[in-house]
């Protein structure tokens, strides 16, 4: 009896040991875990650790730096090459590496970061750029004219964005710091575009710029305040410091101003499971973790030693198609948008009211010259008879409307399920389309393909680069829209640009062709002892350092 | 056995030609291209047609087909869209993570299932085995990537025993790599340690009634003997297929698990390349993979004539 006791317990026992087989491995590691938490914590990398004292004024006490800084971001970037890709992963990296002639401060006005100064000629037809002599791209040579010419000339030929406003411009050396750029129509923004972020005007040495194939740059070379060092694909990119750069001048702000290159190293680890992110910023494996999914924002936020970051980055857009299939009716698009409630999409998106605003404008809404409110009469209107009356007056009958979607990205699939909820409601035979990613796009820029779908955009800094009227994007091509563009690129004055952007907004609207759902932010936690990171557009980490 | 071994890879020809058209096919109508995954979300149509033609994968099936085969032949399996690298060298470069992991999760997996899988065959029908057979279910029931979640949470965030996610390879010292790979290692290995646990438990039990085995316990053997020498033995081959299976499902990449721990194997290239696209490499994976499946059949088979020599080898 005894016996059989003893037995059942065992028994008990080896079955927990057996259901926890890996709990069981475990043991064999738990003596010496403790001292592994301790490397991890040191940043979890593979770099030897040195220890840095901080410049300090006076009698503070010391503290000592990090010489390495680990970033989780969320992907690994298809380039480094910003001006082929609009990847916002491949631009923020890319900032560390390369700079442009003029770049933005956190005011989004253009400061000169390889330009010295720029003159404009009366016309305004050609702007003069001087150089700042002296800069040294990361191979040693000096930078001059020809190296901007070589790489300005390119990014008119392969930045998209670019391309469709700059097409026909072009730039000359003058003599070796001096660069003319000459231009077909004088306009107010020429500036702007060259300091955009997105798709930047990197400038790399001419023979670089030279041997880029059509799938771009070969190498990684620019003046910026790190290189790379090594790219171990799928794992990290490494940047190291650039002892040799020299900073612009100024006060830091946004991406001008001076740049310290404050930390020996930076790892930009592709961790792309958020998870995975959360809990390595909760152990101090990461200094810093990009893209922390709203959901999780409240959690985060009250994990100790955590600090969470938060930017307006950009609106989730829904296009219609307006040249193809039945949604070429605008009375079926404005019954689209009067279907609509963006509080819904916007909560069944983000899941946070804190981490959204409801604004019809397409622009930054912190961006005085560009927030407008044309068109918000279309806006988050919710009204589904008003929707049915539409449909009614379209002769509508029940086709089908096709939403195309991918829930590789959370909250354009999310908001794509509500809306759907929505103009069912409304009497729409919605149906829902989820490709992955590429297939996704191949549908999206096709207009026999879809008949509405939702994108999150980044801000741009200008309406002319706004994908809404790239008649590329979602086959938007009517004069209006041109003539809009035009008329606030050539506007007399900024107050009249900013009339004319009101107008075109106003006109997207009430053509029906598109709707802002709302604007959506981005977050960054970083580590609380992680100093001078500032985010603008995209992390900014060339001056940031984390205390150990 | 060396007429046998050499007709077997003959035989692999054909397996490797019907998987390279297949999976050529699947890449070649698989919808949404490299050139979408290069230019991002807000690349236009234009753009994404003119990298497509430099690219060359706007000609037909059959041109680039034969000239992926002809170069295959030659030993180029082609250049990745992506990593800057040729096929052959980065699956090089991600097999060895996958390899360190499989070996680990495979040695985690047979330290306890063996000794549990001869226990619960010898207690058959006593609470000891009910208890283990319960356990295996639980084991093969829970997928890999809840363990692997759990582990992270607690032995990761919470104990802050391991790191949560990454990977250091061996050169940078044997105890870093593999505190990178314990628990990755564990959560695959469950699974794997339930299946052989039930597989031995069963291959023992099968033999463990036969009449050789009485005839040892008769001479006065010790059980320790009977069990280990004479009835482990005689199970070995059906453990050793399971055991071979189970390795050649981890070799071959952890997909999920690798994505999680962010350990840059084979399964995370493999998924990489799908959603980048990236076609060469997709191709030269599934390639691989086959040939590493094969590999490790063969070898099992290889090893059944060396633990039970009654298995003549390619003898009718």
């Amino acid at each position: 009896m005894r016996r059989n006791k003893i037995t059942r317990i065992l028994a008990l026992g080896l079955g927990i040991a057996l259901s926890l087989t890996a709990c069981g491995g475990q043991s064999q590691t738990e003596t010496k875990a403790p001292e592994a938490a301790e490397t991890t914590t040191a940043g979890g990398t593979q770099a030897a650790e040195t220890t840095k004292t901080a410049e300090t004024n006076g009698a503070a006490p010391a503290a000592e730096y990090k010489d390495t800084m680990n970033i989780a971001a969320t992907a690994q970037p298809p380039t480094l090459d910003s001006m082929t890709s609009s990847s916002n992963i491949a631009d923020g990296i890319a900032m560390h590496i390369f700079e442009g002639l003029y770049m933005m401060d956190n005011t989004y006005t253009p400061q000169p970061i390889l330009a010295e100064s720029c003159d404009i000629s009366e016309d305004g037809l050609v702007y003069t750029f001087k150089l700042r002599e002296g800069v040294k791209f990361h191979n040693g040579k000096e930078m001059t004219a020809e190296d901007v010419v070589a790489s300005m000339n390119r990014w008119l030929q392969t930045s998209a964005k670019a391309k469709a406003i700059l097409g026909t411009s072009v730039f000359e050396a003058v003599d070796t710091y001096t660069v003319t750029m000459t231009v077909e129509h004088a306009a107010s923004d020429i500036l702007i575009l060259l300091a955009a972020p997105s798709q930047f005007a990197a400038i790399s040495p001419k023979e670089v710029v030279d041997a880029a194939g059509p799938e771009g740059l070969q190498e990684f070379i620019g003046t910026g305040p790190y290189k790379l060092q090594e790219w171990k694909q799928d794992q990290y990119i490494h940047l190291v410091k650039n002892s040799d750069y020299q900073s612009p001048e100024g006060e830091t702000s946004g991406f001008a101003g001076k740049r310290e290159a404050s930390t020996e190293n930076i790892y930009f680890r592709f961790v792309s499971d958020d998870a995975t992110r959360i809990a390595g910023i909760q152990t101090g494996e990461y200094d810093a973790a990009e893209d922390i999914p709203l959901e999780r924002y409240d959690e985060v936020a009250a994990m100790p030693g955590v600090k969470l970051h938060t930017k307006t980055g950009g609106t989730l857009t829904l296009f219609i198609n307006t040249s193809q299939g039945i949604m070429v009716n605008q009375d079926l698009r404005l019954a689209v948008l009067a279907a609509l409630n963006m509080e819904e999409i916007m909560y069944g998106s983000y899941g946070n009211p804190n981490l959204y605003i409801l604004d019809p404008g397409y622009m930054n809404v912190n961006q005085e010259q560009w927030a407008v409110k044309g068109g918000e009469e279309y806006y988050n209107q919710g009204n589904a008879e008003k929707a049915k009356e539409l449909l009614a007056k379209a002769g509508y009958n029940g086709e089908k409307i096709r939403l195309v979607t991918t829930p590789d990205y959370q909250e354009m699939y999310n908001a794509t399920l509500v809306v759907q909820e929505q103009l069912r409601q409304a009497g729409f035979n919605a149906e829902v389309e989820t490709y992955d990613f590429p297939v996704f796009m191949e549908h999206r820029s096709d207009p026999a393909q879809f008949d509405i779908y939702i994108t999150s955009n980044s801000y741009q800094l200008l309406p002319s680069q706004l994908s809404v009227v790239n008649p590329g994007w979602a086959g938007l091509d009517v004069k209006e829209v041109n003539e809009g563009v035009d008329a606030i690129r050539f506007a007399a004055s900024n107050e009249e640009a900013k009339e004319n952007w009101n107008n075109l907004q106003a006109f997207l609207y009430e053509y029906g062709a598109a709707s802002v759902l709302g604007h959506f932010s981005g977050v960054t936690a970083t580590s609380q002892k992680m100093e001078n990171f500032e985010f603008f557009h995209y992390p900014v980490y060339w001056n940031a350092k984390v205390a150990k | 056995m060396f007429s046998y071994i050499i007709k077997r890879i003959v035989s692999l020809i054909p397996t490797l030609l019907v998987v390279s058209v297949a999976v050529f096919l699947i890449t070649y109508l698989m919808p949404g291209g490299p050139a979408t995954a290069m230019l991002g979300m807000e690349a236009t149509k234009e753009e994404l047609d003119a990298l497509n033609e430099a690219l060359g994968f706007n000609r037909p099936f059959l041109v680039q087909y034969f000239e992926w085969l002809g170069k295959m032949l030659k030993g180029d399996w082609g250049e990745s869209l992506f990593l800057q690298q040729s096929v052959l060298s980065a699956i090089g470069q991600y097999f060895l993570p996958t390899l360190s992991l499989a070996l680990l999760a495979e040695l985690f997996a047979l330290v306890f299932a063996i000794p549990f899988g001869i226990l619960a065959a010898y207690k058959r029908g006593t609470t000891v085995d009910l208890a283990l057979v319960t356990s295996t279910l639980f084991g093969i029931a829970v997928p890999g990537f809840l363990l692997g979640m759990f582990f992270m949470l607690f032995f990761g965030v919470k104990l802050q025993w391991l790191p949560v996610a990454g990977y250091v390879p061996l050169k940078d010292g044997l105890w870093n790599h593999l505190r990178y790979l314990i628990l990755p290692a564990l959560s695959l290995s469950t699974v794997q340690a339930a299946l052989i646990t039930r597989m031995t438990r069963s291959a023992v039990i099968d033999v463990l009634y036969l009449n050789y085995i009485r005839t040892a316990r008769s001479k006065g053997l010790k059980e320790r003997t009977v069990l280990l020498v004479h009835a482990l033995k005689n199970a070995a081959p059906s453990v050793l297929t399971v055991v071979g299976q189970s390795f050649g499902t981890l070799i071959t990449g952890a997909i999920v698990t690798e994505t999680l721990f962010n350990i840059p194997g084979i399964g995370l290239l493999t998924i990489n390349a799908i959603n980048r696209r990236d076609i060469y490499v997709i191709q030269g994976v599934v390639l691989f993979v086959t040939l590493l499946y094969v590999g490790v059949n063969l070898t099992v088979d290889i090893l059944y004539g060396i633990v039970d020599p009654r298995i003549q080898l390619g003898k009718k």
